[in-house]
């Protein structure tokens, strides 16, 4: 997909997501919050920010080397948008609702530039520290005998801890996979070569 | 490099600042032990809300609950609960055994129960009424409440922190807790349902310090 078409989608997919009636929806339940609404907004950004200049992208690149800063908002972000207080925070104020997207927007931001200038060891180095706070923070919400959030129910917050340990594993699988993929590609590949 | 070293420190700070400030100094993780703490540290008055029940005139709660020297242990209940309130209810039913108690003591004989419907189109007085005797509540420690009207309800329930959302088998859900008010009727410390006795104790020591306070 060309650059200019990854913005345009993305500009509407935010302008989609942004408007009251659809936010509302998403904020519902709190497994729909965190796990819909979050990846949905994070997405939004990443396609927006693949179709940045890339003027823009070199002046970030030098604040960002190999993805460090990058990887280090979206693991910031998303470490204090778990917290449960946040979650009805941004359900009672406004402003709060407005500097949680934000921070959203900026994290999917940050991941997309990020992502490949990492390299292999940094990716697992990430997905080593998110994957295991996402199994934990799962874990604590299905196990937590108390209702975390004053807006949810113990039953959606019972079903959103399930989920958030079901989606770290299934990111570690698919990142294995890809990595598994990638490596047996390379490698036949370069038998291939030097057998020609 | 060093220029994403320093981006790095600075969002690693920046990260630092607001996970402390949400969870003020990470004492709490939940918008409940925020409001708790919130209101320990800063009592909350209350606005004028027009309320009704039985053996009760029509006043508003501030009045009700500015009772010279009396100190109110309230909470949210509505009378056809299946959930959180049968056990609210006897809970306040241990802490009126306690109360008739004390009488006979030297504690101090200024402490009240207050339950506050937030079912107000069904909690009517009679219905109240119904619902206290079955508990067998004494009007003279114990009073069940509505309010009148929607908007002000909301305004108390928001100004109270108290969140009610439906749980989809007809009951509601709420943060169930018990308030504890001063005789000035702001709300001065939350208490949760496990720690009635901690509830009852800081009442009474309350009710203590307000008659000291005024004999002096």
């Amino acid at each position: 997909m060309n650059k200019c078409w990854q913005a345009v989608l993305g500009i509407g997919l935010l302008l989609f997501i942004a408007t009251p009636g659809v936010r509302h929806a998403m904020e519902k339940s709190m497994w729909c919050h965190m796990l819909v609404q979050f990846p949905l907004w994070m997405g939004a950004a990443a396609l927006l920010a693949g179709g940045m200049p890339a003027r823009i992208c070199k002046v970030i690149a030098r604040w960002n080397m190999y993805g460090i800063s990058g990887l280090l908002i979206t693991g910031v972000t998303l470490a204090v948008l778990m917290i449960p207080r946040v979650l009805d925070q941004a359900l009672l104020h406004p402003k709060m609702e407005l500097a949680k997207l934000t921070a959203l927007v900026l994290a999917g931001m940050a991941l997309r530039l990020s992502w490949r200038p990492a390299g292999l060891i940094l990716q697992f180095f990430f997905l080593g520290n998110m994957l295991p706070m996402m199994g934990v923070v799962g874990w604590l919400y299905t196990e937590s005998p108390l209702r975390l959030c004053n807006a949810y129910l113990l039953d959606d917050q019972i079903q959103l801890g399930n989920w958030l340990i079901g989606l770290a594993a299934v990111i570690a699988i698919v990142w294995l996979s890809w990595i598994t993929w990638r490596i047996t590609y390379q490698e036949t590949r370069q038998t291939s070569h030097r057998e020609m | 490099m060093i220029r994403t070293v320093i981006t790095s420190v600075l969002i690693i700070l920046l990260g630092w600042s607001a996970a402390s400030w949400l969870t003020y100094d990470f004492q709490i993780w939940t918008d409940e032990d925020a409001r708790r703490l919130e209101v320990a540290l800063h009592p909350v008055e209350i606005s004028p809300v027009q309320i009704e029940g039985p053996d009760l005139a029509e006043t508003d709660l501030p009045t009700l609950l500015r009772q010279e020297n009396v100190v109110t242990i309230a909470d949210f209940i509505y009378t056809r609960c299946q959930a959180v309130c049968p056990s609210l209810g006897s809970i306040f039913q241990q802490i009126q055994t306690a109360l008739l108690n004390d009488a006979g003591n030297e504690r101090p004989r200024n402490v009240r129960l207050l339950s506050i419907s937030f079912d107000r189109k069904h909690d009517d007085p009679p219905a109240l009424r119904a619902y206290a005797d079955n508990l067998s509540a004494r009007p003279e420690l114990w009073r069940f409440v509505r309010v009148l009207q929607a908007k002000q309800e909301q305004a108390l329930l928001q100004q109270l922190g108290v969140v009610v959302i439906p749980d989809g088998r007809g009951d509601y859900e709420h943060n169930a807790a018990l308030l504890v008010f001063d005789g000035a009727g702001r709300m001065v410390r939350v208490f949760d349902i496990e720690e009635h006795q901690l509830a009852l104790d800081y009442a009474r020591h309350l009710a203590r310090k307000q008659i000291q306070e005024t004999s002096l």
